[in-house]
């Protein structure tokens, strides 16, 4: 318990640092609002709801694209590694599209749904497709051929193999491809929103920002970073529980 | 113990086509045939095709050449009626030794009161009592390959294919291996094709022993080593020796000569 | 890191060692990928003209090349793409070195580890780029806080390869080092950074796009000219020709970074592993 302590204390410090200069008024008081008002600010937004109101949208927008890219890009990269035709058909096309920068994606998921739900969703969905599909294709071209064999001389078909033994087997490095989708996830939800939209979490932080509210848009970019780096985490655990066999 | 021959392999040859390098030729003109409730040992050195004719028979590849049949009808693809022990035991990492084993209990779409008796039994047959929750990484090499048996018995297939099965394990635990073995076969007696590269192991398991030739694998000869008693001091009779020096000299030349081929 | 460069390797699932194969060499893999991009550069052209979408939802390729031919021609893309690599390079520049400053001085000094650490860790995950607005209000809205935000978000891949690859150093070169009776700063330049060079490179290589990533969002939200901003500019002008362009664009710098960072890598490395055959 202690060792916690000791470990995160420079942030303690950090945070009390940070009062003691804003309330010296070392720098402006509008550009380094003291925590403390920053924290009554957070306070105000989730009492009149415009905080749960926005977050919601957006935690809505990066889930559904998040589920879809690894639900889909799972699938595919599984397939990728089973079946020699549609490694030729798809493999080309993920080497394509991994080295382009994600965001690039913004403007044409804008052009094409707008600034509402669809176009976020689309675009996180487009997004993070090519890590999970890129960790579930290695994952599943490591699996082991005796496995395979094991299974099928039990009397499981194919298919079935496919999902008893390929799909666990690509686990561990599938939940590695999902980590780093989950991080992206966050990052192209974020810049979308505080390019164009009119709901979410990135366009609080603007609009608290354009009307010079600035402990409460400290306080939203203090949540969403905080939400980014708490769902690593918890991800991180689940890793841990799901993987539990290994040694 | 001796029935029909059940399993009939005719001419068989098999040549690997890797995407990188040039095809080899694994087996060549394979003929044999094992007969029902057979303890039938596949003995030769390393890279001689054993294996690869075991998995022939097992129908993890197409037989390209020749024909295999197995109860009259020719092999096309993997069955639960021959089941399979790797030598490193394949053991599905992410189940426990419980869930390993009703594997192909559900698979064969066994009630469910049905199949977890069934599997506790075969736990309690080789001995993992108190370790069925227990994942693979926790368990020691003979553990694992007792669980490995104990799966592939558990569907009950009438002809056991083992391909090296105790290669990784060490000796005091491969010896015990063996007796059990030995004991599983005499009280549930199945078709058994064994595949190892150790002399004693085979003429101590088996009622008879194929010496395979070096790379491509042909079938040098066939040698009959029924003796009347299996218990662990037959393996210090003189019968038992002179036999297992015949046939170390038959599989001495072949090894000799798979070795000269992998010197540079 | 994924092993891209793997994806046209055999499939798991057939008994790999009996089909059939023919033998695929570096070169037939380099033409195999050419003629995939062909292949997909010739079906947008023939789905855009298919009349199954519009010409605005999926503008025909030749029509986004002659676009990005006349941006060429009037020099608006050579300034868009040198202010976007401009201020991306700056920034990235800045993120290396004072990554690998940072990650030396926590892999030598134990009380700047135990106050970066923790930054470091709980930063590494978060999405900086939340941090923009801020930025903007501290820095304004001009260059300087388009490459800090770079900076912020670069500077965390190259701290950590550096820390990791600073502590996989063998312990018996520093000491021998030592024992001839180098100083202090000739361990750190001398060896140990030596050393750490595969993995620092690593991380860099993983900065980079990550530079150029940032800086693009960043021109979006901020506008001011560049790739990024231009083709948010278009989206809202509903000029789908000019977003494809970007895109286009974008791929082909993005692409050509990887490959200038890898060949530089394999130039440095071929240094590092000669000097260490010569011991």
């Amino acid at each position: 318990m202690t060792r916690a302590i000791v470990r995160y204390l420079p942030l303690l410090i950090l945070a009390l640092a940070w009062e003691a200069a804003a309330r010296l008024s070392l720098f402006s008081s509008l550009a380094l609002p003291p925590l403390s008002g920053i924290a009554t600010a957070w306070a105000d937004l989730i009492r009149d709801g415009e905080l749960l109101d926005n977050g919601l949208t957006s935690i809505y927008r990066g889930a559904a694209g998040l589920m879809l890219a690894v639900a889909i890009g799972g699938g595919l990269g599984v397939a990728m590694a089973s079946s020699r035709a549609v490694n030729v058909l798809l493999a080309p096309l993920v080497e394509i599209f991994y080295p382009l920068p994600k965001s690039a994606l913004i403007p044409v998921t804008a052009l094409w749904l707008g600034f509402g739900d669809g176009s976020k969703i689309l675009l996180i969905f487009l997004g993070c497709m090519i890590p999970v599909t890129i960790g579930a294709y290695n994952g599943a071209r490591g699996s082991d051929q005796v496995l395979f064999w094991s299974a099928r001389s039990m009397g499981a078909g194919r298919l079935r193999t496919l999902w008893d033994v390929v799909v666990p087997s690509a686990l561990p490095e599938m939940l590695n491809g999902i980590r780093t989708a989950l991080a992206l996830s966050f990052i192209l939800l974020v810049s979308s929103e505080l390019i164009s939209a009119q709901r979410g979490f990135g366009y609080l932080i603007g609009y608290l920002g354009d009307t010079g509210s600035y402990p409460g848009m400290f306080a939203v970019v203090l949540t969403v970073a905080f939400l980014g780096f708490a769902a690593d985490r918890l991800f991180q655990l689940l890793m841990g529980w799901l993987l539990r066999w290994r040694e | 113990m001796n029935g029909h021959a059940q399993i009939v392999v005719e001419e068989v040859s098999h040549t690997y086509r890797p995407l990188r390098g040039r095809p080899v030729r694994a087996l060549a003109d394979v003929s044999l045939e094992v007969r029902s409730r057979e303890f039938f040992a596949l003995l030769g050195p390393s890279g001689c095709g054993k294996s690869t004719l075991l998995y022939l028979v097992g129908g993890f590849f197409p037989t390209e050449s020749g024909r295999i049949l197995v109860d009259g009808k020719p092999v096309a693809a993997p069955g639960a009626d021959r089941g399979i022990v790797f030598q490193h035991f394949a053991l599905f990492p992410w189940k426990t030794v419980q869930a390993n084993i009703l594997y192909g209990l559900e698979r064969q779409g066994m009630p469910r009161a049905e199949r977890e008796a069934r599997a506790r039994a075969l736990v309690d047959l080789v001995g993992l009592r108190g370790f069925e929750d227990s994942y693979p990484s926790q368990l020691s090499g003979g553990m694992k390959q007792r669980t490995a048996i104990a799966r592939t018995l558990a569907i009950d297939p009438s002809i056991l294919l083992m391909d090296e099965p105790f290669g990784a394990l060490d000796a005091q635990t491969r010896a015990l291996m063996q007796t059990e073995l030995l004991g599983i076969w005499r009280r549930t007696p199945k078709t058994v094709i064994f595949v190892t590269h150790d002399v004693q192991e085979a003429v101590y398991l088996a009622d008879r022993v194929a010496v395979m030739s070096a790379r491509p694998g042909r079938i040098k000869t066939i040698v009959e080593t029924r003796f009347g008693d299996r218990d662990p001091g037959l393996i210090r009779t003189p019968e038992f020796v002179e036999k297992v020096d015949e046939i170390w000299n038959l599989v001495r030349i072949e090894a000799i000569k798979a070795q000269d081929r992998e010197a540079p | 890191m994924a092993r891209v460069e793997d994806l046209s390797a055999p499939p798991v699932a057939r008994a790999a060692d009996g089909e059939r194969g023919r033998g695929l060499n570096a070169a037939a893999r380099v033409a195999a990928r050419s003629f995939s991009l062909v292949l997909l550069l010739v079906a947008w052209e023939l789905i855009a003209r298919s009349g199954k979408v519009t010409p605005f939802m999926l503008p025909p390729l030749s029509a986004v090349i002659a676009r990005i031919y006349d941006d060429a021609t009037s020099g608006v893309l050579w300034a868009n793409l040198g202010l976007t690599l401009f201020r991306a390079m700056v920034g990235f520049f800045i993120a290396a070195a004072g990554g690998i400053a940072l990650g030396a001085g926590m892999s030598r000094l134990r009380p700047m580890r135990w106050f970066f650490d923790p930054l470091i860790s709980i930063g590494f995950p978060m999405p900086k780029i939340a941090f923009l607005p801020i930025i903007m209000l501290w820095l304004g809205v001009y260059d300087v806080s388009k490459i800090c935000m770079v900076v912020f978000d670069a500077i965390f891949p190259v701290v950590t390869a550096t820390l990791a690859g600073l502590a996989a150093v063998d312990k018996e070169l520093i000491w021998s080092a030592r024992n001839m009776g180098a100083r202090e700063h000739e361990l750190i330049w001398q060896v140990a950074l030596p050393a750490a060079l595969p993995q620092i490179l690593t991380g860099l290589q993983v900065a980079l796009p990550i530079a150029l990533i940032v800086e693009i969002v960043v021109e979006m939200a901020m506008g001011g000219y560049g790739l990024g901003a231009a083709m948010m500019s278009a989206s809202r002008f509903a000029d789908s020709r000019g977003v494809f362009a970007g895109i286009v664009e974008v791929a082909i710098v993005g692409y050509a970074l990887i490959k200038v960072m890898a060949a530089i890598r394999r130039r440095l490395l071929l240094w590092h592993h000669e000097a260490q055959a010569v011991i």
